[in-house]
């Protein structure tokens, strides 16, 4: 078995990535927090009915819960709430939905509503469509309804809100899947609601926004470099970052400082996860 | 208790970490996803920690666990990769032979089911009832899929310890 020794000598030599150590502790510290939130959600699923539709759960910021309290219904006050609310396991895909919802009055709100809820209701038929697919894929590649049973999905719609003002509303959704890997898309909202209408960078930062962003995200990626000379980030000769344009995400900071939002693997590697700049 | 076995898992996981990452990379064949396996594997093994009941199986569970992921990587590429035309030569439409390249790229070319078993017994050291154990196939099956692995490599049978 003279070729085997060489074949396990080609394997031994596999160079280690120097990340490795760290990768495998963002591993268990990931695994430590999901077995919590696992208990819990047991614990949780046993002892309450844990589907609840229009919950209408009012978001607990101090502005918002003050301001909700204080005045009656004007013109410019909203109110961030979670329109739908569901987590469970069914069919092997554990359910963690909190899909957002604005209380405004005026077009926008509405319009932004209904756009989150189209993604919603697309996010979860993709997702399960994905999962039959891979159960179909699983089973005609040999593996066994046993060995089935041990998979599950995670789908997750979630939101935070970035800031607020008096009729200003900064918030993200984040749209997950996970199972072999993981597949993450966020949503920045900007709303004025004042005025009704969207936040653009050029609004906040003035018209040199371009130029200023650019600087930004380029000094952000420089840092990133580390002794050796590595970055997550690719040379924009290999479709790293360019320029940001109208339909770059943002969000606003509590302290009114625009941030930027790339998706994951679009200027880095997915190990860089979706990487943010702010722009102060 | 629990975190007496928190303590374990997380020693076993920092330790075997470079044999874990050779094993995912022989299948993925890339860097950043055999990174990423090795992450989610690590993660899986804490987030299911009660279901190792004899912690003197970790070895065998965690294995295990590591393989299905990488397993899972593997098909859900299968579904899918795409492979420009000019990339396809006729040589890809048929067995790999003895003379395209070192035995451990021909390992790596065959089906992942056999791949696992020639990798956990020439490479891992491991005997065909912890393989078994490791995949969850029954002996026979472990038996028939390492045969077959090894008909495919043209390897000469002559010298094999199967047990």
């Amino acid at each position: 078995m003279n070729e085997f020794k060489k074949a396990r000598e080609d394997y031994e030599a596999t160079p280690i990535p120097q990340e490795l150590e760290d990768r495998v502790r963002a591993g268990i510290r990931q695994g430590k927090a999901n077995y919590r939130r696992r208990r819990w959600r047991k614990y949780a699923a046993g002892t309450a009915a844990c589907l609840v539709v229009l919950a209408g759960a009012l978001n607990l910021s101090p502005t918002v819960a003050a301001a909700a309290a204080e005045v009656p219904v004007l013109g410019g006050l909203f109110r961030v709430l979670t329109v739908r609310d569901f987590h469970g396991e069914e069919d092997g895909i554990n359910y963690d939905i909190s899909v957002p919802g604005v209380e405004a009055e005026g077009e926008l709100a509405q319009r932004v509503n209904d756009v989150i809820q189209e993604k919603v209701n697309a996010h979860l038929a993709k997702a399960q469509q994905d999962w039959e697919d891979y159960k179909e894929a699983f089973f005609a590649t040999g593996g066994t309804e046993e060995e089935w049973g041990e998979r599950t999905m995670d789908v997750i719609v979630d939101y935070e809100v970035k800031s607020q003002t008096d009729a200003r509303l900064s918030f993200v959704v984040t749209f997950g899947e996970g199972w072999v890997a993981s597949m993450e898309e966020t949503y920045c909202y900007n709303l004025d609601l004042a005025e009704d209408r969207d936040i653009t960078l050029a609004e906040l930062l003035g018209e040199n926004w371009v130029e200023q962003c650019n600087e930004a995200v380029r000094a952000g990626i420089a840092a990133s470099v580390d002794e050796e000379g590595f970055t997550f980030f690719f040379p924009p000769e290999e479709g790293g970052f360019a320029t940001v344009d109208e339909s770059t995400a943002f969000y606003i900071r509590e302290d009114g400082v625009p941030v930027l939002v790339f998706p994951r693997y679009s200027i880095a590697a997915g190990a860089a996860g979706s990487p943010e700049f702010p722009v102060e | 208790m629990a975190s007496l076995k928190e303590e374990l898992l997380e020693s076993y996981l920092i330790g075997g970490q470079e044999r874990f990452y050779r094993l995912a990379y022989s299948y993925l064949r890339d860097r950043e996803e055999a990174l990423d396996a090795v992450q989610t594997a690590v993660c899986r093994c804490l987030e299911r920690r009660d279901s190792l009941r004899d912690e003197a199986a970790l070895g065998t569970w965690f294995t295990r666990i590591l393989v299905n992921t990488c397993m899972d990587l593997l098909r859900q590429r299968r579904r899918v990769t795409f492979v420009p035309p000019e990339a396809l030569d006729a040589g890809s439409y048929e067995d790999p032979l003895p003379e395209d390249g070192a035995l451990a790229d021909r390992v790596n070319g065959l089906p992942p089911e056999a791949q696992t078993v020639v990798k956990l017994r020439f490479y891992e050291d491991m005997t065909l009832r912890e393989i078994s154990e490791v995949t969850g196939w029954n002996l026979n099956t472990v038996k028939s899929r390492l045969y077959a692995g090894l008909k495919k490599l043209r390897v000469s049978l002559e010298g094999v310890t199967l047990e």
